[in-house]
């Protein structure tokens, strides 16, 4: 506990100046001083401990980037007088607390409560550093302070933007799968149904011994696989932290695998996470099909890019203990020189080979800004080397392709509707 | 499928840390972890250690003019150290009393700057100097203090320009064996030299025309220029022989240099004295009362919350780059190579030709959608060499051009 004074504890020093012009001496400063310091202490020790305040937190856990959310304070008076509290939340700046001190009166054996408005402005965790609470005197010369025990969190979730592509790119497929009324014959293997033909359906799905047994021709519809494992492997290495326009690379990547999650989830398929750099750090395992976005979203919200390299024979090793064969694995990960030369290339010949591989990269915008500009010799130069580095790109991508894996790349605006339309193709394709 | 749980955890071995302690870019860092800087600490120590050193080194000495401890030029060392060595009996005084006690005890007294002194610090020499007779030399007086002392000698101007003053048939002993004597001009410690008329009783010596350089009366010496006595001056023509005379004449001399701090010197009432008795205690309570709000205002409620920011880097220094080292080699031709294939691929895409068919395939199939000539195409995606700055800015905009019409 500490006491320390009130800036009103300066003015009333101020009061006894008139003792001093009247008996101008030494001892008469020493003796108004002390007479002072036992007021102030006086007055100190009249507040009533901040100690006996009772502190409880109603704080919110999560709340997805961008909104606001509510929470609260509890303070319970304990002692039989009324307490001038003053008190001081120390959050992190970037969970975006309106308000951190606060003064409040909270009479004898009563409880106030503070509400708190937080808007995060950081994706991931944050806290509550310290709680502080001081008991202001009675005459308001000093106070009490004390550290209160109320630990805060608040997980600020992914924005998740690309959540408004969903119902698009689900009813693409409800077309797919033949639920939808579209003329359109499906790719699956599993037999579905018979139906009659209708203009537009493609006539190698008919059923001629159907339609011999009835009068009308019959086609045949098949629906896409259902329940079939897709594993996403998230690069959180030091080429994620590219500031791309306003958010990092990482924060593209996360929207685009949560984007694939819900389409997913949506088709009857399980989605595990993988986030790795130099060691597989954080996934999402064997959650059900109505829980996996949440658990994805709430594991990813902490995630972070770390400037490291990925170390990806070891993400091969981990890849292949989850990802069955003929499981889809969608790597994201920037297709970029740098990253292919250290060792992606084998990596993705390896995991072709067995099952459909996907690798997704999140485009830089400014490149194509860039190679635009012409406008002199400085700009010419310039769109000069981004037209190098997109060449370079382009031929990174079709080695990949190469080798088997299907390579979208994207910028960040329109990289996850490139992700979930590639998932959709391979769908339509029977190729999952 | 049979548990489903959302792990937090690293499959790899469990010494590996989890979740947040990758590195300190993703981990909230505890906000305590106070960084020192033991080598800021050490860097000062050894700065204060080194200037301590420099200062003994150096030696303790007070620099002034005719400090009679500083080596510097303005200082005296030179003389005093000579008299030390010719035996005479050396002391500093810096206040009145204590100079009018040696004069008292019939020491020689050289005074500095008797410019520097009040009429009351004036008085109490003069007074001493007549009771007892010890001997009295002044640097450079002027006419109000030469008053306080005699009236048979008065200063009657100055010399402006460097000179060599010789001692006349007349002088007698006051030469002191120096026959002539060297002082500078305008340029000299404290402007140029003075020079003295002598009425009767009193005698000059190193006559200028206008008056001399030295003058005595009664145990009154009275030296017209503070360069005499310089580390610089002292050694110049016969000033020594002139100099060591004078002072080392009685075997004990005390070396008065008025100083501020004297309590005679100070003139009486100040200002501080017209204000009121309670003026003390109430500017030292008011010194307090700030002291007390600066506190008070100055507290810390908490402590400063540190932020871990993730970190993010910029993705488009690579191609700055490139392009800078670009355009400082003058690489025009590599620049417009990548700008030409990048705008035939494109071309070709959009034609729906193979990216591998060759530049003449694309020139045939640009042909009917384009009103240029097939050389003119050719000049614009074939390896043509670019030679100067305005060509590359001119091919670059006209590929632009060629695609967007293709566009259409």
């Amino acid at each position: 506990m500490r006491i320390s004074l009130t800036p009103r504890a300066a003015l009333a020093a101020l009061i006894p100046l008139p003792v001093v012009v009247l008996w101008p001496s030494w001892w008469m400063l020493l003796t108004l001083f002390v007479l002072w310091a036992l007021v102030i202490l006086a007055d100190a020790f009249a507040a009533p401990a901040p100690t006996a305040i009772r502190v409880r937190r109603e704080a919110p856990i999560q709340v997805r980037l961008g909104n606001e959310v509510t929470g609260r304070l509890l303070l319970t008076n304990t002692t039989a007088r009324a307490a001038h509290l003053e008190v001081r939340d120390a959050w992190n700046p970037t969970a975006g607390l309106a308000a951190q001190r606060t003064t409040i009166r909270v009479p004898a054996h009563e409880r106030r409560a503070i509400s708190q408005h937080f808007t995060p402005t950081r994706r991931g965790e944050h806290s509550s550093r310290a709680l502080l609470v001081a008991s202001c005197g009675p005459l308001g010369l000093a106070r009490r302070t004390t550290r209160a025990d109320a630990p805060g969190r608040l997980l600020a979730l992914h924005p998740f933007g690309a959540r408004r592509h969903l119902p698009s790119r689900v009813q693409r497929l409800r077309e797919i799968e033949g639920l939808a009324a579209i003329h359109q014959r499906g790719q699956g293997t599993e037999f579905d149904s018979l139906r009659d033909f209708v203009d537009g359906d493609d006539v190698r799905s008919i059923d001629w011994r159907a339609t011999a047994r009835r009068r009308s021709v019959v086609v045949r519809t098949w629906r896409p696989e259902r329940d079939r494992h897709v594993l996403i492997v998230v690069d959180t290495s030091r080429t994620s932290a590219s500031r791309l326009g306003d958010a990092t690379r990482l924060d593209s990547a996360f929207d685009a695998a949560l984007l694939l999650t819900a389409l997913a989830g949506q088709a009857g398929d399980r989605v595990d996470l993988l986030c790795i750099d130099r060691i597989p750090h954080v996934s999402v395992l064997g959650s059900t099909r109505t829980k996996v976005l949440h658990d994805m979203v709430t594991a990813t919200a902490a995630v972070h890019p770390a400037l490291v390299e990925t170390d990806w024979d070891r993400a091969a090793g981990v890849i292949a203990d989850r990802a069955r064969r003929g499981s889809l694995v969608v790597l994201v990960t920037p297709v970029d020189a740098s990253v292919v030369h250290t060792g992606l290339l084998p990596v993705a010949a390896r995991l072709a080979k067995d099952r459909p591989l996907v690798v997704a990269s999140v485009a830089d915008p400014a490149l194509e800004e860039l190679a635009a500009d012409r406008s002199d010799v400085e700009d010419v130069y310039r769109a000069a080397a981004a037209e190098k580095a997109r060449a370079e790109r382009a031929g990174v991508s079709r080695t990949l392709e190469r080798v088997g894996a299907h390579v979208v790349d994207a910028p960040p605006d329109s990289a996850p509707q490139a992700l979930a339309d590639a998932y959709l193709a391979l769908k339509a394709a029977g190729r999952l | 499928m049979s548990a489903p749980t959302v792990s937090r955890r690293s499959p790899t071995p469990p010494s590996t840390p989890p979740v947040g302690a990758l590195d300190s870019g993703r981990s909230s860092a505890t906000p305590e972890t106070t960084r020192r800087r033991p080598w800021l600490t050490i860097l000062v120590a050894i700065a204060v250690l080194a200037a301590v050193l420099a200062s003994v080194a150096r030696g303790v000495y007070r620099d002034g003019p005719l400090e009679p401890d500083a080596p510097t030029e303005q200082g005296s060392k030179a003389t005093v150290q000579v008299l030390r060595d010719l035996g005479v009996d050396v002391q500093t005084d810096r206040h009145t009393d204590d100079a009018v006690e040696a004069l008292d005890a019939g020491r020689t007294v050289l005074v500095t700057a008797p410019s520097d002194l009040s009429g009351q610090q004036l008085t109490a020499l003069a007074e001493a100097q007549e009771d007892d007779g010890g001997q009295l030399v002044l640097v450079q007086p002027d006419f109000v203090t030469l008053s306080y002392f005699t009236s048979a000698i008065s200063p009657t101007g100055s010399l402006r320009t460097e000179a060599d003053l010789t001692a006349g048939p007349g002088c007698g002993d006051l030469a002191h064996g120096a026959r002539q004597v060297h002082v500078p001009g305008a340029e000299g410690l404290r402007g140029s030299s003075s020079v003295y008329r002598t009425a009767d009783g009193a005698e000059g010596c190193f006559d200028s025309g206008d008056g001399s350089l030295v003058a005595a009366e009664d145990g009154i010496i009275v030296l017209g220029s503070a360069d005499l006595l310089t580390n610089a001056g002292i050694s110049e023509a016969e000033n020594s022989a002139l100099v060591l005379n004078v002072l080392g004449e009685s075997g004990e001399l005390t070396w008065y240099v008025p100083s501020a701090g004297d309590p005679m010197g100070s003139s009486g009432q100040s200002l501080v004295g017209y204000l009121p008795d309670w003026a003390g205690p109430v500017a030292l309570w008011i010194l307090a009362v700030g002291v007390i709000a600066m506190v008070a205002l100055g507290r810390r409620f908490g402590p400063v919350v540190v932020e871990p920011l993730p970190v993010t880097v910029r993705p488009q220094e690579l191609v700055l780059g490139r392009a800078r080292l670009l355009q400082r080699s003058d690489a025009r031709d590599a620049a417009a190579t990548s700008l030409r294939s990048a705008t035939s691929t494109r071309l070709a895409d959009r034609l729906g030709l193979r990216h591998e068919s060759a530049l003449d395939g694309l020139l045939a199939a640009l042909a009917p959608h384009t009103d240029r000539s097939p050389e003119q195409l050719r000049t614009l995606l074939g390896p043509t060499p670019v030679t100067t700055d305005e060509d590359l800015v001119r091919l670059a905009q006209d590929l632009d051009r060629l695609e967007k019409e293709i566009d259409r």
